[in-house]
Parts: C-alpha cells; sequence; structure tokens
C-alpha cells in the first residue's frame, strides 16, 4: 500500500441560485430527433474524442477516395480536350461504383454500429434514456436510423462527388446534366438498400453484443460468410440452396438489387441464380424487417 | 397531492428472488429517506416507480399518474439519478448533459443554457468541457445529479448519491440535496443505506428490510422518541441482564452496553437497584438518542430484542447482534 494521494476536489458546490425552467418543453418527436442527430454524429465520432474519429474518417475517406481520383483525373483530362476518352473508359461509374467500396462499407459498419447500442449498454446509460419521457422504441428506432442515416451519407458522398464532377467539368453542363439524370433514381435507391440492409444487420448484432471486439467480428462474419457457404453450396452443386442462400447473404442480396436498379445482368459469378431480380428487392425489405423487429425487441426487454 | 404511492407492489426475479413483497405506501411531498441494507429493495423500488421494471403484481403511481399506464407523463416529472456508473466515458459533461436535456423536450438553446447553470449548480466548471472518462468520482457523481436536474423535474429520484464520494464531497452533496429539496421546491427520494446521511437531510423516512415495509414516518419520529438507556459495567453483563429482564425491563445488547428500552424514567432507579444488588462496579449510564439504527435491530415493533433473540438477523444493517448469554 502506497499512501494515499492527497484529496483533490473538483471544486466546491456553490449555489449560483437554481432556476427554474419556463421555456417550452417539446414532446417525444424533439427527443427522437435530437437522439437521431445525436446518433449520426457519432457514428463519425463527432462530439467524441480525437480517436473516435480515426475509424470512421479513415473507412470514409477510403469511400469517397475513387470518386474524388476520378473527378481529379477528369479536371486534368478536360485541360487537355481529353475528358471523352476518360469518360468512356468507364474505370468507375455509377453502375458500380457500389460494388468497388462494398467492403469499405460493410468495415464501416462492422466497425462503427458497436459505438452507438454497444457503448450505451457497456457503460450503463441506458437507464439514462429510459427515465426519460420516450419509449424504448423511440430510442431503438432514433439510434437505428441515426446509423442508418450516417451510412446513407457514406454512400451518396462519393456520387454526388461524381456527379457534381461530371457535369461541371462538362463542356456542356446542361446536356450532361440531362445525360446523368437518368443515374440518380438507380443510385438512391441503391444507396437506400446499402445502408439499411449493411446498417441494419451491424445494428442488431451490436444491439445484442455489449463487447466492441465481438460485435465487429459478428458483423464482418455475417456479412462475409453467407457468401463463402454459398460458394461451397455450389461447388456440391446444389443450385437451389444456392440460389435461397443468395437471396439471403446481405453482399450478394445487394448485388442482385444493383443488377435491378441499374437494369443489368447478375454477373457471371451467379450463373445458378434464375430468379426475377424483384425477388432481390423483396429480400431487402423482408430482412430489414426482421432486423428493426429484433433491435426493438432487444431494447423492450433489456433490463437496467 | 400524492408524491408516491404503492398498494401490494411486488417483485419477484424468477422464482425464489423477492424483491419487493407486498408493499404498501403513501408519501407526501418533501425529502423523503429511503432506507435499507444493500438488497432491501430501493433501487428495484425506485425502477418500478420510473417504469424501468415491471412489477409482478400490485400497483404503483407517482403525482396520482399510475406507472403502469401513465409511464411518459411521469417520467416528465422525474429526475433519476441511478446509482451506478451510467456516463459515457468519452463525452465531455457538457455534451451529456445537453444531450439528455434536448431529450427530456428541451430545446438546443435552452438545454445548452440550462446544463451550464446545473452543472454550476452541482459545483463543475473548467472540468466540465473534458471528457468524462478522466474525472474522479466525486465529479462523475456531479454529472449524474445535474443530468437529473437538468430538465427541472417535479420529483428527483437519487439512489445512493454519496457512493464513492470522501467525507468533503459527501457533505456538499446532502447540502446539495437538502438545498434542492427546501429551497427549490423539488420533491426528493434518496435512496440510501447509510442512515447517518439520511438523518442529515430528510424530513421523512420510508424503511424497507427485504422488500417490506419496516418504517413510513417523520423523521421526528424516529428520533424524538424517549430513546434508550445504554448501561455499562464492569463485569457481570450477563448477570445484569437478567436481573433487568427479571425486573421487566426489555434488554439488549450492543456488545459492550445493555441497552434498556426508555419510556419513562423508572429504569433509571431499576437499574440503580439491580446493580447495586447484583454488586456490579456501574461504569457508565447514559441516555441515547433513539438512532435510526434501532429500526433495523429493533424491527416493525420497534422495541429492543429480549435478549434471548437467538436467532442472527438477516441483512447487512444489523450490525448490533442480540447479546447472546455466555458472550
Amino acid at each position: 500500500m502506497t499512501a494515499r494521494p492527497p484529496i483533490t476536489r473538483a471544486g466546491s458546490i456553490y449555489d449560483l441560485g437554481y432556476r427554474r425552467y419556463e421555456g417550452p418543453r417539446l414532446g417525444r418527436g424533439h427527443a427522437v430527433r435530437s437522439l437521431i442527430g445525436h446518433s449520426l454524429r457519432s457514428t463519425y465520432g463527432i462530439g467524441r474524442g480525437g480517436r473516435s474519429k480515426v475509424a470512421p474518417f479513415v473507412f470514409g475517406g477510403m469511400a469517397v477516395l475513387p470518386a474524388v481520383v476520378i473527378v481529379g483525373a477528369l479536371t486534368i483530362a478536360s485541360r487537355f480536350g481529353a475528358e471523352r476518352a476518360i469518360e468512356d473508359m468507364q474505370v468507375i461509374s455509377f453502375g458500380n461504383y457500389f460494388s468497388a467500396v462494398n467492403a469499405i462499407i460493410a468495415l464501416f459498419c462492422a466497425a462503427q454500429a458497436p459505438e452507438l447500442f454497444g457503448r450505451d449498454q457497456r457503460h450503463g446509460v441506458l437507464p439514462l434514456y429510459f427515465a426519460r419521457a420516450l419509449r424504448r422504441t423511440d430510442y431503438a428506432v432514433g439510434r437505428l436510423v441515426g446509423f442508418w442515416l450516417g451510412v446513407l451519407v457514406l454512400l451518396m458522398t462519393p456520387m454526388v462527388i461524381l456527379f457534381l464532377g461530371k457535369v461541371l467539368l462538362s463542356m456542356d453542363i446542361a446536356g450532361a446534366f440531362g445525360a446523368n439524370l437518368p443515374n440518380v433514381p438507380p443510385v438512391v435507391a441503391q444507396a437506400l438498400v446499402i445502408s439499411t440492409l449493411y446498417g441494419g444487420l451491424a445494428m442488431a448484432v451490436s444491439a445484442y453484443t455489449l463487447r466492441r471486439a465481438y460485435a465487429t467480428a459478428g458483423i464482418i462474419a455475417l456479412f462475409v460468410l453467407p457468401g463463402l457457404v454459398t460458394g461451397i453450396v455450389i461447388g456440391i452443386g446444389s443450385s437451389g440452396i444456392g440460389t435461397a442462400l443468395t437471396l439471403i447473404a446481405p453482399n450478394t442480396v445487394i448485388d442482385g438489387t444493383n443488377a435491378l436498379f441499374f437494369g443489368r445482368e447478375l454477373g457471371a459469378e451467379y450463373f445458378f441464380v434464375d430468379v426475377p431480380l424483384q425477388l432481390f428487392l423483396v429480400s431487402t425489405i423482408v430482412e430489414v424487417a426482421v432486423v428493426v423487429a429484433l433491435i426493438v425487441r432487444r431494447f423492450a426487454r433489456i433490463t437496467t | 397531492m400524492t408524491l408516491l404511492s404503492t398498494t401490494a407492489l411486488t417483485k419477484r426475479y424468477g422464482a425464489s428472488i423477492t424483491a419487493l413483497d407486498e408493499l404498501t405506501f403513501e408519501l407526501e411531498p418533501g425529502i423523503v429517506g429511503l432506507v435499507g441494507s444493500n438488497g432491501a429493495g430501493k433501487s428495484t423500488l425506485l425502477k418500478i416507480l420510473l417504469g424501468l421494471l415491471e412489477p409482478t403484481s400490485g400497483s404503483a403511481s407517482v403525482f396520482d399518474l399510475d406507472v403502469a399506464t401513465r409511464g411518459i407523463e411521469i417520467r416528465e416529472l422525474v429526475g433519476y439519478m441511478p446509482e451506478h456508473d451510467c456516463l459515457p466515458p468519452d463525452m465531455s459533461a457538457t455534451d451529456v448533459v445537453s444531450h439528455l436535456a434536448q431529450i427530456s423536450g428541451l430545446p438546443r438553446s435552452a438545454a445548452r443554457e440550462r446544463t451550464a447553470e446545473v452543472l454550476r449548480h452541482v459545483g463543475l466548471y473548467e472540468e466540465r468541457y473534458r471528457a468524462i472518462g478522466g474525472y474522479s468520482t466525486g465529479m462523475k457523481q456531479r454529472v449524474k445529479l445535474a443530468q437529473a436536474l437538468v430538465h427541472d423535474p417535479r420529483l428527483l429520484f437519487l439512489d445512493e448519491p454519496t457512493n464513492g464520494l470522501d467525507p468533503a464531497g459527501r457533505d456538499e452533496m446532502l447540502e446539495l440535496i437538502r438545498r434542492t429539496g427546501t429551497e427549490f421546491g423539488i420533491a426528493v427520494v434518496v435512496a440510501s443505506h447509510l442512515l447517518g446521511e439520511i438523518e442529515r437531510v430528510c424530513d421523512h423516512l420510508v424503511a424497507i428490510e427485504g422488500g417490506k415495509l419496516l418504517r413510513n414516518a417523520p423523521l421526528r419520529a424516529f428520533t424524538e422518541r424517549t430513546g434508550t438507556l445504554a448501561v455499562e459495567v464492569e463485569d457481570g453483563r450477563d448477570r445484569l441482564a437478567e436481573g433487568l429482564a427479571g425486573r421487566g425491563l426489555r434488554v439488549a445488547s450492543d456488545g459492550t452496553a445493555i441497552l434498556v428500552d426508555l419510556v419513562d424514567e423508572t429504569p433509571f432507579d431499576v437499574v440503580r437497584d439491580t446493580v447495586a444488588e447484583l454488586g456490579l462496579a456501574l461504569v457508565r449510564m447514559e441516555q441515547r438518542r433513539h438512532r435510526l439504527e434501532d429500526l433495523f435491530r429493533d424491527g416493525p415493533d420497534a422495541a429492543p430484542a429480549p435478549l434471548t433473540a437467538g436467532a442472527p438477523a438477516a441483512g447487512g444493517a444489523r450490525d448490533r447482534a442480540p447479546l447472546e448469554p455466555g458472550r
């Protein structure tokens, strides 16, 4: 035993006059909106220490980088009058950008979802929320929506950069705008699918997993394992089960909706899948519904 | 207006653990101490009143609002300071408290203003911009109190508010609680196992033990009763105790002294006569104010345990065992 350190006092409690609060009290709607805003900021580590910002900004940077590079290349090329040539190369377009950054989005979700639900549970913050004029469902949904918005921002930022780059660097701005406009609905739709599916699944795992490391590992496993299993099943030669798994596994569902929205065929690796592409959208909706139900149920039952 | 009321409130965890057992009481606004040893059911009661837990059976209401159906309205009026750590370590006190103020319905700018006021009120100044992870226990307790006060509740539930505080911090916290209750007109329910603290700030006391109500009365009723006479002799304590019991006095022991229930003046004479008769050396005779601990020693009847009470008391608050012959 060493000697006790001297008692350092945090400061005395002086009464400088407690005042009643007579101002407006907004209801649950305001509470949920505040929670969504707080969750969105926490997803990027804003309002928290510097270390919390490392992962989201590294992954965010990686997701946005290709768009920046393309637009940069377009800028330079346009000075040599060669923007047509670059654009014709179609290295990365609206249609395949998401598949290019898919893994980064998944990592972002795996890293950041536990920052919301897991952190609140680990540090016992839930009683502070549940002791306020808020339903447990409000809490669960507020956090979920905040995270979902965070992922959506991550997905849409490079798309906006790409769109603006393509339009503004063009000689004929109005024409380029018109030419790129048809890309907007499929891009938005696909971003919605990815953000709800990845975001929702990641949040569901982290709602049930207190330890951050386990939650992150669990989310990555959930994103990766079904694809691996599908490959094995196909190798064995069961295309029926393979198709079913393809309709379940999050990353293949996203490939499916991508093909649906951008009006393409499924890639060659899905040679065994012979179902209408709309089923992938149905599958997304079902999975998101299950995820929301699981999260709401978790917080309805948790004891604080 | 009734502050709190419960009717046959029961909470069981599984089949074997009964946290609250048919608890029925009613409280008027004021500073109320909720005392009981660890595991007596204090926290469970607070959580049920907040709607954080569902009772197994029975009903409860806060401000005449039923806990089961009008939880949201109740929680608008209540501030809660949990017993355990509940603050995210990587946020600053300002951010946590103003965020929670907004969750309580305050607009953003009002939330900031109230946060600054309340943190100053509990005695947090420059450090409120630092991450909570680096705070001392005392500072964390202040932040916990601040978040309970920030939305200007009508009622505060404080669960062991002095946990982990040094004596000076404890004094300040108790003073703050007392003023919150008396000067700001906020009703306070303080759950604590430390009777000495409850005694200092509360004007009303609810004592529970094993989930059952022991007492529900103004503090005066506990401390202003005639009290106890403590008698110490050099040897022959057991003989004296037997002698006194033989003369019809109710006798107990707190280790070194024999405690005699003091209903009127007669025990003084009886003790004197008995000591003289037995030829014992009287060391000390002292009239003690009735202390809150007696609640737990005596049980609901507030009668000193008889000398022959053999069964050891349950619960940690019963630190003074009944005198056992031959000890």
